[in-house]
């Protein structure tokens, strides 16, 4: 007893000094003694009432974050939205009527975003010595007839040095996805998503607000997102169904997709079928379709300067009958145009070794049409699950020739016509295991306008691909394609590619949207 | 050709936008469609976003949510987690504010009760754990009579002029679900137990003081292994009881366990039919007290 001993040495500690004076008369040393004996009691008595009411704190506190106070009276008052965090629900049982609670339950940590970080990495072999992963992204088309020299020799911009696509033979990571996402206030949803790369280096994947109040099923986003175009395009790579991008996305819009910088609005208007309209502005800095030369090469080549922003817009429209309770289906329509397309062309002549450039710029169009249908049946983990995913892209870049080493043709315009397609499916056969097959094409129309028909054909792929959902939050994924890559007029590389694929989510248990 | 078209689309746009009932509700499940028809009657018709056999945490986000909850003046659902994979992508997606969470539009019938598993460890390794508590609220009538006094309230401040309605829901309901316990109580004494599969029916377990005799999946989300099978075959041989699984859960274990233990093997969905109301849900109720109570040695 804690208490007692403190009063004890309290007692000793007046009781020397006190002998030592040699109290004179007995009387006084029975006072002294009842004084102190008096003392102790109370003291006693408080330092137990202070821990009484040290332990009912400890008590109440680990209960739960109580909203009770301001909510007991009149729960129709707008109560303060309790903190949530483990334990928050325990409700002390003596609770006859609680509080009517309109938020949600969540063992998310008090006030901090959700995060999430999501490991991607493979094993990866290709007969033809690595290079196969890069050489998807770089198939023949008649625009971007020397696309990857262009796109070496003119990285237009530091941030997309780095590439989902860039694997080697052997162990691969690809990348750490960080996601921090939360309510930012009554107005504003935010998330930001940071991919890691094996080297260290950091890209912004993704950085956006998005409105959550306004009225009539209008919605704003702003900042760095993956644009609603198609849909594939707002896919990070984790949520893909295969391990790489389709060749129509990879070729025509890069590795990253239409990913910039810009507002989103979207409409969701009150139909009886589900029917989301939208339009975004954007910065236009986008690898390929929304691309620009640097200022150097722009001053070079004698192109304009990059114009100020935005220069690429989107329009979109999807729509979702309702197909009961087992079925979805989804259609969409998008429309992208970049009002500053800068590109060069390199040619040589037989028995020259100079390189000619001709620079063209323009503005350039992508069409997508989308069609999403997925079938949930009532089998164990997935099992019996299937669905069927296909876009196909058209790209048409209108370009001026603005510089050449032969004077004739400057000034005269191209029209360079190309598109894509892939589609794919996936079935769940077994409980946690899921089939997949993928065939994508690049190509299917090769024209540039003036020239005669192009006719070197197209690139195209199939993919097979197996995936074990271990849990909710792992998975390991076996994936083998056939490809065949058209890198020049009369050349094609043929070749097999294996992918092992794990993906690892940690954190907090995210929601995916359709 | 146009102005038809146009004419068709304006016509749609008028059927969408004229309800019928004074508030649209959408429930999450089948058991909170029917609490929403026991407490409001013939005065509201929920729309419900997944049937009966569907596990609710498994269920993806679908346009076909997103347009039911883009009017919706209330989502009803059964929180505490049990729907975070999809229902938040949908709400999102609906564009709707009034049902965001901490809205009046938002209810969740878990946050209204004491949960049981509150507070367990919050690690992975453990399986699909919710620290938050045991979301499966819905199969303990007691607490769902007073989730519908509840959502009485909650409807009544939407819908002030239904309030009295409402009120008089909750307390039908509850009233018939007390007349029910009483006798649910008495057939369920003594009764031997259940295997889950899941530890998805243990409110309707703990309320009736029935012993859950284990799980077959020894770790939420994971399936069984071969050893954890014999493991409980082992623990188990020489009992009584009875194995109860939701419809969506793989058969074959609890087939085989079912068979090695010489146990009734049962097959019940949490949820009832997506057409029931408050007796059907009383209904559903009797149908695995049905089950529990045939299991005797």
């Amino acid at each position: 007893m804690r208490p007692s001993i403190l009063a004890a040495g309290l007692a000793t500690a007046l009781t020397v000094p006190a002998a030592a004076v040699q109290a004179s008369s007995t009387a006084e040393i029975a006072e002294l003694r009842s004084m102190l004996e008096q003392m102790r009691t109370q003291y006693e008595r408080r330092i137990q009432d202070l821990e009484d009411r040290l332990v009912q704190a400890e008590r109440r506190s680990a209960r739960a974050p109580a909203p009770a106070t301001p909510a007991a009276t009149d729960p129709a008052i707008s109560q303060p939205m309790r903190a949530p965090s483990a334990g928050a629900s325990a409700p002390a049982a003596t609770a006859s009527r609680l509080p009517d609670f309109r938020g949600a339950l969540s063992s998310g940590a008090a006030f901090n975003p959700q995060i999430s970080v999501i490991l991607n990495g493979n094993y990866y072999n290709d007969g033809i010595d690595g290079s196969g992963a890069a050489l998807v992204g770089q198939a023949l088309q008649p625009s971007g007839g020397s696309a990857h020299d262009h796109d070496h020799d003119h990285a237009q911009d530091a941030d997309h040095g780095h590439s989902h696509g860039g694997l080697n033979n052997g162990f691969n990571f690809s990348e750490a996805e960080l996601s921090f996402s939360a309510t930012v206030d009554p107005y504003f949803d935010a998330a930001a998503y940071l991919a890691v790369m094996d080297e260290g280096d950091v890209h912004l994947e993704e950085a956006w607000l998005q409105t959550r109040a306004l009225p009539y099923g209008l919605r704003v986003k702003a900042g760095k997102f993956l644009s609603d175009f198609g849909y594939a395009n707002k896919q990070h790579p984790h949520a893909w169904d295969f391990v790489d991008q389709n060749l129509a996305y990879l070729n025509l819009l890069g590795d990253h997709g239409l990913q910039d910088t810009g507002v989103q609005l979207t409409w969701l208007p009150e139909l009886p079928v589900y029917t989301l309209l939208g339009v975004e502005a954007l910065q236009g800095d986008q690898e390929r379709f929304g691309a620009t030369l640097s200022d150097e090469d722009q001053e070079r080549l004698g192109l304009d300067a990059t114009e100020d922003g935005p220069r690429l817009w989107t329009l979109f429209a999807k729509v979702a009958p309702d197909l009961g309770l087992d079925h979805a289906l989804q259609v969409g329509v998008s429309y992208a145009r970049n009002t500053q397309h800068q590109e060069v062309h390199t040619h040589t002549h037989d028995g020259e070794d100079e390189i000619h450039e001709n620079a063209l710029a323009g503005e350039a169009d992508l069409w997508g049409v989308d069609l999403v249908y997925k079938y949930d049946s009532s089998g164990p983990q997935g099992q019996g699950d299937f669905k069927f995913q296909t876009e196909y892209l058209r790209s048409i870049k209108d370009l001026d020739i603005q510089s050449s080493p032969h004077p004739e043709i400057i000034g005269s315009r191209r029209t360079f016509t190309t598109d894509g397609f892939y589609a794919q499916a996936l079935y769940g056969f077994a409980p946690r295991w899921t089939a997949g097959v993928r065939y994508d094409v690049l190509g299917l129309t090769n024209e540039v306008s003036g020239d005669a028909h192009l006719d070197y054909g197209s690139s195209n792929r199939w993919s097979l691909n197996l995936t074990w959902k271990l849990s909710e939050f792992s998975q390991l994924r076996a994936q083998y394609a056939r490809n065949d890559i058209l890198v020049a007029e009369n050349e094609r590389e043929r070749f097999d590619a294996f992918y092992l694929q794990f993906l690892m989510s940690l954190g907090s248990h995210g929601a995916h949207a359709f | 050709m146009p102005f038809r078209f146009l004419t068709v689309l304006v016509g749609l746009f008028l059927m969408g936008s004229a309800p019928a009932a004074p508030l649209d509700v959408v429930a999450t499940s089948p058991s909170l469609g029917a609490l929403v028809r026991a407490v409001a009657g013939e005065r509201l018709e929920p729309t419900i976003l997944a049937g009966p056999e569907r596990d609710l945490h498994q269920l993806q986000a679908k346009p076909s949510m997103m347009r039911a909850l883009r009017d919706a003046d209330l989502v009803v659902a059964i929180g505490a987690e049990l729907e975070i994979g999809w229902l938040p992508a949908a709400i999102a997606g609906a564009a709707n504010p009034a049902i965001q969470p901490g809205r009046d539009g938002y209810f969740e019938a878990a946050a209204q009760v004491e949960l049981l598993d509150v507070g367990g460890p919050a690690n992975r390794a453990l399986g699909d754990v919710h620290p938050v508590g045991n979301p499966h609220v819905d199969l303990d009538p007691v607490r769902m009579a007073r989730i519908a006094a509840a959502l009485a309230e909650r409807l009544a401040r939407l819908d002030p002029a239904g309030a009295e309605i409402y009120r008089n829901g909750a307390a039908v309901f509850a009233q018939a679900v007390e007349q029910r316990v009483a006798d649910w109580r008495a057939r369920l004494a003594g009764a031997p137990g259940v295997l889950l599969y899941h530890r998805d029916a243990i409110y309707l377990l703990d309320r009736f003081g029935v012993p859950l005799l284990g799980t077959i999946e020894s770790t939420p989300g994971v399936p069984p292994s071969g050893q954890d099978l014999l493991d409980l075959t082992t623990k188990l041989k020489g009992r009584a009881g009875v194995v109860i699984q939701a419809p969506y859960q793989s058969p074959q274990a609890p087939a085989k366990l079912a068979r090695d233990l010489g146990w009734r093997l049962e097959r019940l969905p949490l949820a009832p039919p997506l057409e029931a109301d408050g007796t059907g849900y009383l209904e559903h109720i009797e149908r695995w007290v049905e089950a529990i109570a045939a299991a005797r040695p």
